[in-house]
């Protein structure tokens, strides 16, 4: 449904993010993106949205060429796409309910939007993603005032309000303990497994990797230098994607 | 330093010269101004005022002119020594560590410019202790004193009335600014507008504009106003909506200016609209600052507004303004008396909501 080809990312900088990348993404895959800091992991996931720009290369989504696509399409094609963030980036001092919200905006007239009219509709449903993440109840609490995973959790319900095809996560547990990661991870399982949401993920941890990814691509200094199982991943690989003196971490 | 030469590529070390060129006119012109300063001050007013005690010493053109050749020359013979601020500010020096710079000629130079403004500034003040201690001037100041500390109640309900038309005005002053203020904001904030150039050269000319109408002081809007719609309440409100937009545009864009991307970035990620985007991802950050700043405003506005009827703004500095002109020093007492509470009050209530609100 997804295929990057060639794909290049050079900062106005000049920091060239991203050399050439190309692959596939099919329907109802939980990708995991690994690699360095620095390796162009989030560049990468913000290519694909459009959040920037690439500098060369194509996106093909579900058949279409979204590479320079502008205005309405591109919103239209960035609702389909939900987006989750390492620092979940919720709406400081408004409710879960109103973050929530937020991920049926593009389907919400900017009229109503501004007064805060959404349908009732929307809201029940926003209502069951709440309940999905496992939030019921906390509809009317700030959004800011809750701890780290449950943050992270709302932002999930969020991006699902958006009904997408595909949910992009950008190192989602990299702030949160490792029992919290646990949990949010098992969320995106579930979004993946029982509403067929593709997963693009980045993660750091090799053990979370090899928990939940169905695939997964390495980065290396902006180059696509892996791609395979989870469980293929052996100490060579490691120490060709991570360096030679590299020691696995994990998280359990 | 001969690191640094040696690293110096053959097409950069021009460059370099350059710079170092750039660096020593620089350091000139520099000590040329300064010495210019000392020999004129030194000579119109230190020398004739207080040695030879002119009062009115005659002025000609020629005297700067000759002070600034004299300049050229003091500092040309001095620019070799170690004299020179001009070289030491452009760090031309080299420094010795183990000496601190209160001890260098040149920082004793700056000691000697610092001694010429000060006595200069004395001359010009007409600082005179005989006259802050003269008999006649200290009854006046007694008789002045006794009268503010008598205030005369009688006029207080004009005094009331006054002190409500200048919070009213103050009020309007702000609400009016406010919405102007708020829009202008977004066009004066960087991280908005550094998109495209079209989007740039309008922040520069809308940063422009501001700067240009605030460091134009409220009172010299009000002057301008009382002639332009007449004196009064009116004049008084349009200076300090003015005032008002410049300073909260400010203030608000340096608000956004500071905001966190994160959430704008996720609501762009929805696919909402630039609109929706301000509106969710821009505004909850601000809105609290913004009252703040507003709300302190207001209590700016106050005290201006008290200012600024001494110009014919109205309100109850016009009336301080009448009752001085008519040395009637019990009413002004009063006046002064009113003007203090509502500063104070204004300055407490409007302390304890952003407090509140934070
Ligand atoms: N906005 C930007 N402007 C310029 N250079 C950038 C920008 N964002 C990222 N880079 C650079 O691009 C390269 C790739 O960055 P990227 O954030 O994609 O890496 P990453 O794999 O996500 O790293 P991390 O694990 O630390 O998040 C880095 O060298 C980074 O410094
Ligand atoms: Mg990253």
């Amino acid at each position: 449904m997804l295929k990057v080809t060639e794909l290049h990312k050079k900062y106005p900088n000049g920091t060239h993010a991203l050399k050439g990348v190309s692959f596939d993404v099919k329907q109802g895959e939980f990708l995991v993106v690994i690699g360095l800091s620095g390796s162009g992991k989030s560049t990468l996931l913000r290519c694909i949205n459009r959040l920037h720009e690439p500098s060369h290369g194509t996106i093909n989504f579900e058949g279409s060429d979204i590479t320079n696509i502008k205005g309405q399409p591109l919103r239209t094609l960035r609702s389909k796409i939900g987006m989750i963030f390492q620092h979940f980036n919720l709406i400081p001092r408004k409710t879960v309910m109103t973050n929530v919200l937020a991920g049926s905006l593009s389907r919400t007239s900017i009229f109503k939007s501004i007064l805060g009219m959404f349908s009732d509709e929307e809201r029940e449903k926003a209502k069951r993603f709440i309940k999905i993440v496992g939030l019921a109840g906390k509809e009317n609490q700030r959004a800011d005032n809750l701890s780290g995973g449950q943050q992270q959790r709302v932002s999930i319900a969020r991006a699902l309000m958006q009904n997408p095809k595909v949910l992009l996560a950008d190192e989602p547990v990299a702030s949160l303990d490792p029992a919290t990661s646990h949990s949010v991870m098992q969320y995106l399982k579930k979004v993946n497994e029982e509403l067929g949401v593709t997963i693009i993920c980045n993660l750091h941890f090799l053990s979370l990797v090899r928990q939940y990814a169905s695939r997964v691509i390495a980065l290396k200094g902006g180059k696509l230098i892996y791609e395979g199982q989870p469980l293929d991943i052996d100490e060579n690989w490691f120490k060709t994607i991570y360096g030679e003196e590299a020691v696995e971490v994990t998280i359990d | 330093m001969n690191t640094m030469t040696q690293d110096i590529l053959p097409g950069e070390n021009k460059g370099a010269a350059l710079k170092k060129v750039k660096a020593h006119i620089k350091a000139y012109i520099i000590d040329v101004l300064l010495w210019s300063y000392i020999v004129l001050a030194g000579w119109k007013i230190v020398y004739e005022k207080a040695i030879i005690g002119a009062r009115y010493s005659n002025f000609s053109w020629d005297q700067p002119l000759l002070s600034l050749g004299l300049g050229f020359v003091i500092a040309l013979v001095l620019f070799f020594t170690r004299v020179s601020i001009g070289k030491a500010v452009n760090g031309l020096y080299e420094r010795n560590p183990e000496k601190t710079v209160l001890s260098e000629p040149f920082t004793i130079l700056g000691y000697v410019i610092f001694a010429i403004t000060f006595v200069s500034g004395l001359l010009i003040s007409q600082v005179s202790i005989r006259e802050f201690l003269s008999e006649s001037g200290l009854h006046g100041a007694k008789r002045i004193f006794l009268a503010l500390f008598n205030p005369n109640f009688a006029i207080i309900q004009d005094a009331l009335f006054a002190g409500v038309e200048t919070i009213y005005m103050a009020f309007i002053a702000t609400a009016v600014a406010l919405p102007v203020a708020f829009i202008l904001a977004f066009f004066a904030a960087r991280n908005l507008m550094n998109g495209s150039r079209l989007t740039m050269t309008i922040y520069s000319v809308v940063r422009f504009l501001l700067n240009v109408s605030r460091s134009i002081e409220p009172l010299v809007w009000a002057i301008i106003f009382s002639v332009w719609v007449g004196i009064g309440p009116f004049a008084g409100m349009l200076a300090l909506s003015l005032h008002s937009v410049s300073s909260l545009s400010k203030l608000y864009s340096e608000q956004i200016e500071n905001i966190s991307d994160g959430p704008i970035e996720a609501m762009t990620a929805t696919g909402a609209h630039p609109i929706q985007i301000i509106w969710y991802g821009v505004v909850p950050q601000i809105v609290l600052p913004y009252l703040s700043f507003t709300i302190y405003r207001w209590d700016i506005n106050v005290r201006m507004a008290t200012v600024i009827g001494l110009v014919g703004g109205g309100g109850i500095g016009t009336l301080l303004m009448q009752y001085q002109g008519l040395a009637k020093w019990n009413e002004v007492g009063l006046l002064v008396i009113i003007i203090a509470a509502i500063v104070w009050i204004m300055d407490y209530l409007s302390s304890k909501i952003r407090e509140a609100i934070k």
